[in-house]
């Protein structure tokens, strides 16, 4: 697919149809900024938004450890564009350069900046690289389509160092491999022991609904009750701020009982997809960003699974 | 066609030789679609072009209205006028999760003595989902579709009078819905899952309206996929077990996957099942009783 192509037709479309486009066209720059949040390690919070062209898909979570050996790069966001910021950004900050990447998850916000970064040097669980092979075009496509000339350029670029082993050392960091599963079927959480950062990836989040488009929900339930277990200092999820308490765990899993127990009520219930959808949110939930939209796109992931489960079989037809 | 291709699934032999012989005629139904399409454009634009002048200003601003009102509407011979209708509730997602399953719900009771409701989705490669007929039912219903592309998702419901009442809604979408082979494939049994059913009615203790939702599994393929004919459920009609005629659906392949419907009947008190009989394109029968008890709690507003 010729991506130039159509990154152009959409971006002149796009300014034919607004005229105040070229008002952050003109720019296409994200403005990442580095918090330390423990010794040697720093992170890029993103915006807890949807994907929008204002925004440019700045919503994801990195992170970087800057170890003797070099930089260890949790994450690469969701363009070309965000890749060549966040890598001067590094640079900026440590004076640099990067050594090894990690990518948690297969989902393009948390990879497609990967091709500013050396492949050989980028590492994922054997199902991530898959899945990114499989669905990684599909992915960048739609995201050509909901953001426009932000993606200018973008490529998918698979990871070519499999983690097969359970930890490796950069400087004085030992860094944990933890597999997981549940938010997709492989989702890397990664503990660094000399500070006691765990890094979660989108097994947790925190303030900001979780996504559920290739979730297995008791899967996941599995890997929260797992990382509950790990001693860490502080936890960094894959969207939302850092989290000192650990309650993006409980945050995370008490939203998935409950968005499961109450579409379960309404197929009981009678209710279809958009009936479904608004259920009324509890006082606990209702600061947490992207909630209503988060709950319209579950109900599209896991409805049918559950009617097929709830609704009583009457029968088959043949002939 | 089918028969030959649901045997050599069965069989396990690979789909490569089926595959082969399906877009042999895949490639015949392409070739002739675009001729159809023309002609018939160009006929009907010749014989009603007095009646395209007359067409309402489209409030979706759709590029599809003036083709959608001929094809579908005009087309009726019972069609008097064409008004649009914003009382007519369209309910979808603004954007469609998944374009494989756009759930939608019409609600076009604010509308006397419907004769039939026509589900049009103007950007889809094949823009009619499905017609209505609700008689012994209120004029509404859910049901999930398939989008090629963002597209503007219309009811059109035509009263007593041939007033077409237009009311609609547009759905941002990524691409392909329509021209992917059916989820089921993925798996080998699904011919022995082929018109599995699953539903449940419930009814308004104190009243004689009812909800009653179906599934029924159906790859209901488009015949847009790479070398995968056409087959999809065209028909369904319920009754009710105290003589209620409650509605029938006729079905095109832009319905989901696994076609989910809710309606809403209006039964007798002493009413116990509803009876759903249809068929797909290849004969395939649906014939099942859904019981209606009495006593059942039901979340109807």
């Amino acid at each position: 697919m010729d991506k130039l192509r159509r990154s152009i037709i959409l971006g002149g479309g796009l300014s034919l149809a607004f005229p105040n486009w070229p008002a952050f066209a003109s720019s296409f720059k994200y403005n990442l900024k580095a918090q330390r949040i423990a010794n040697n390690t720093y992170v890029v919070i993103g915006k807890t938004e949807d994907f929008s062209l204002e925004n440019g898909g700045d919503i994801v979570n990195v992170a970087f450890i800057d170890t003797s050996d070099g930089v260890v790069l949790i994450d690469t966001g969701s363009s070309r564009r965000y890749g060549e910021a966040l890598k001067k950004l590094i640079f900026d900050t440590t004076g640099k350069d990067v050594i090894r990447v990690y990518n948690t998850h297969y989902h393009p916000d948390h990879c497609l900046g990967n091709q500013l970064f050396d492949k050989t040097k980028i590492a994922a669980l054997p199902k991530t690289i898959s899945g990114l092979k499989t669905s990684g075009e599909d992915f960048s496509g739609n995201l050509y389509r909901l953001l426009g000339d932000w993606m200018r350029g973008t490529e998918v670029v698979l990871p070519e160092k499999v983690i097969n082993y359970s930890s490796e050392k950069f400087g004085k960091h030992r860094f944990e491999m933890l597999p997981f599963e549940g938010h997709t079927d492989a989702d890397l959480a990664i503990l660094d022991h000399e500070t006691g950062v765990l890094f979660t990836g989108d097994i947790c989040f925190l303030d900001r609904a979780a996504t559920t488009p290739h979730a297995d929900l008791n899967k996941w339930h599995k890997s929260l009750s797992e990382i509950k277990k790990i001693p860490h200092k502080i936890l960094f999820p894959g969207h939302g701020p850092a989290d000192i308490t650990s309650r993006s765990i409980d945050q995370t899993d008490t939203y998935l009982t409950w968005l499961e127990t109450n579409l379960t009520n309404a197929v009981r219930d009678g209710k279809d997809m958009i009936e479904a959808a608004k259920m009324p949110i509890p006082e606990k939930f209702r600061s947490i960003d992207l909630i209503n939209r988060e709950i319209e796109r579950s109900v599209a992931h896991l409805y049918p699974k559950i009617e097929e489960k709830a609704l009583p079989f009457l029968g088959q037809g043949g002939g | 066609m089918r028969n030959l291709y649901t045997k050599l699934n069965v069989s396990n032999v690979k789909k490569l030789s089926c595959k082969l012989t399906c877009a042999a005629v895949g490639a015949i139904v392409l070739t002739a679609a675009p001729l159809q399409i023309n002609s018939s454009i160009a006929a009907n634009n010749t014989l009603k072009s007095s009646n395209l002048a007359k067409l309402p200003k489209d409030s979706l601003k759709s590029v599809m209205w003036d083709f959608v009102a001929t094809e579908f509407l005009l087309s009726d011979k019972n069609t008097k006028k064409i008004v649009m209708n914003d009382s007519i509730l369209v309910h979808a997602p603004k954007i469609a999760e998944d374009q494989l399953n756009l759930p939608v719900h019409v609600d076009a009771r604010s509308v006397k003595n419907v004769q039939k409701i026509v589900i049009i989705a103007d950007l889809n490669p094949i823009p009619k989902v499905l017609t209505y007929e609700p008689k012994q039912a209120e004029a509404r219903l859910s049901f999930r579709i398939k989008v090629g592309q963002a597209t503007p998702v219309r009811a059109a419901v035509l009263d007593k009078d041939g007033v077409w009442h237009i009311g609609g809604t547009f759905v941002d979408a990524s691409g392909g819905g329509c021209s992917q082979p059916a989820v089921a494939y993925g798996n080998d049994d699904w011919v022995k899952r082929l018109a599995e059913i699953r539903g449940q009615i419930w009814r308004k203790p104190g009243s004689v309206a009812s909800k009653m939702r179906i599934v029924i599994r159906h790859p209901m393929d488009t015949g847009l996929a790479d070398g995968i004919p056409s087959f999809y459920l065209e028909k369904l009609e319920m009754k009710g077990s105290g003589g209620e005629n409650v509605g029938t659906i006729y079905i095109k392949e832009p319905l989901s996957e696994n076609p989910t419907l809710t309606l809403f009947p209006i039964l007798k008190e002493a009413t116990s099942s509803l009876h759903v009989k249809g068929r797909d394109t290849e004969g395939h029968l649906i014939d099942v009783s859904i019981p209606a008890p009495v006593q059942s709690s039901a979340l109807i507003d």
